[in-house]
């Protein structure tokens, strides 16, 4: 999968259409879905996805396969992109709100087969962290905030934003490593 | 080490720092082991996060929509090529432009992205070239990008030092009140490991980074940066460097001119 991937994106930079759309059929949910995440509209989401493929189709990115995975990179980009949109537009979705954080809205939970698990185990994850951590992940990954605005926000001291921060992901971290080692105990 | 710059790291990477702050923290990154720790430890846990997204349906449409406002993109960022041939028949007109843009014109999609790129992206903007992208498109477009390349204040040819035998040139292109450097290079020898062609700026005799790009199978590359201040620089060069992070050139003058 990976190496389709990897071979995909060196087509899409010769300008292969067929390779453009089945690198976009791979990922259009996938990258749809985390733009919604962090836009939480979907005209945005749209136009931060077409951003995304008019950079690899104008070689505006390029991949480094040494440096990991290419889904990880595309994420990377995306999230920039979404940033990027987001403070073109003035965006801005700055009150800490619980729903936002879980984002357990029931009418949008479909049985997807692409990162179900994977979705599944973060969602428990996310429920172990408290309250305060999993504000500060939303402010801070899913809404690319500046250190000063997640202390307004939240209303904590500036100095200690770096440090919460890195404690919620390892929080989150740890706790999703536990829950996929169980999960694969449990598969044997 | 500085511990104002650490304490910016979460701002750089959530890409809230002004460029000038940027280009600041990325030179303190490339000194600062525990920055470059904590980037890396950061890039690593933030990897799963996306996945935290619910699965939702596209709007109707999209695909079309996307696919074919991304494959556009390739024909309004070649207008140049179209151009030259323009008045001549359309039957030569797909040979003609192959042609020429194995030589010229494969700059310009360069000029165009250039122009649009977000140089504030984390990272440098590091743009790579490969003959491929000479591809010709069936019509010519509707909309020619005339208005950006007005913006052209300076072009330049850079001269081999003696023995080197590469061409480059380079272009700067005012935009916002700010300077683009874009830097196209032939025929440059290839590079190993993770050595990189580096463009710099002097001014009083002193280098300023402008610029790191790789080159392909044919010895091409190319990159766009933007220029910080309104520094009166004096000469442009092009250096081959034993990684992408040199902030003094270690390897000899390659190419280069006055500006
Ligand atoms: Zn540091």
């Amino acid at each position: 999968m990976q190496l389709h991937d990897t071979e995909l994106f060196k087509r899409i930079q010769t300008h292969d259409e067929e390779a453009l759309e089945l690198l976009y059929d791979r990922y259009e949910k996938l990258l749809f879905s985390f733009c919604y995440r962090m836009t939480n509209n979907s005209f945005l989401a749209e136009e931060i996805v077409q951003d995304v493929f008019t950079k690899l189709w104008t070689k505006q990115r390029n991949f480094d396969e040494t440096k990991g995975k290419f889904s990880s990179w595309l994420l990377t980009v995306t999230r920039n992109a979404a940033l990027d949109k987001l403070r073109k537009k003035s965006v801005k979705t700055y009150e800490l709100d619980e729903r936002d954080a879980l984002h357990e809205d029931p009418s949008s939970v479909e049985t997807q087969v692409e990162w179900k698990e994977e979705n599944e185990q973060l969602q428990t994850a996310m429920k172990t962290l408290s309250e305060e951590q999993r504000g500060i992940i939303e402010l801070f990954y899913f809404k690319g905030m500046s250190q000063t605005s997640i202390a307004e926000t939240c209303g904590i001291p500036l100095g200690t934003v770096k440090g919460r921060v890195r404690l919620a992901l390892k929080h989150l971290r740890t706790e999703l490593s536990s829950i996929k080692e169980r999960g694969m105990q449990h598969e044997q | 080490m500085n511990n104002n710059s650490c304490d910016i790291l979460l701002d750089y990477f959530n890409d809230q720092l002004s460029e000038e702050h940027r280009k600041e923290f990325e030179t303190h990154l490339l000194y600062c082991e525990e920055c470059q720790d904590e980037l890396a430890e950061l890039e690593q846990l933030v990897e799963d996060l996306p996945y935290a997204a619910e699965p939702v349906n596209p709007p109707e449409g999209m695909k079309g929509r996307i696919l074919s406002t991304v494959k556009d993109e390739n024909k309004n960022i070649t207008p140049l090529a179209h151009k030259q041939t323009e008045a001549e028949g359309k039957s030569s007109y797909a040979k003609e432009t192959e042609n020429k843009t194995k030589n010229k014109s494969w700059m310009k999609p360069l000029i165009a992205a250039a122009l649009t790129l977000s140089l504030a992206g984390n990272g440098a903007a590091l743009l790579y070239i490969n003959n491929q992208d000479n591809e010709v498109a069936e019509e010519p477009p509707a909309k020619p990008i005339n208005e950006s390349l007005d913006a052209i204040k300076q072009s330049l040819t850079l001269s081999p030092s003696s023995g080197v035998n590469a061409e480059a040139s380079a272009l700067m292109i005012e935009q916002n009140e700010k300077m683009n450097l874009v830097i196209e290079a032939n025929n440059l020898p290839p590079l190993e490991g993770e050595e990189t062609y580096q463009v710099w700026v002097l001014k009083d005799d002193q280098p300023h980074r402008a610029g790191t790009f790789v080159t392909n199978a044919e010895g091409k590359g190319a990159v766009s940066y933007l220029l910080e201040g309104d520094k009166s620089w004096e000469t442009i060069a092009i250096t081959k460097e034993p990684n992408a992070n040199s902030q003094k050139p270690k390897g000899e003058i390659l190419l280069s001119s006055p500006i």
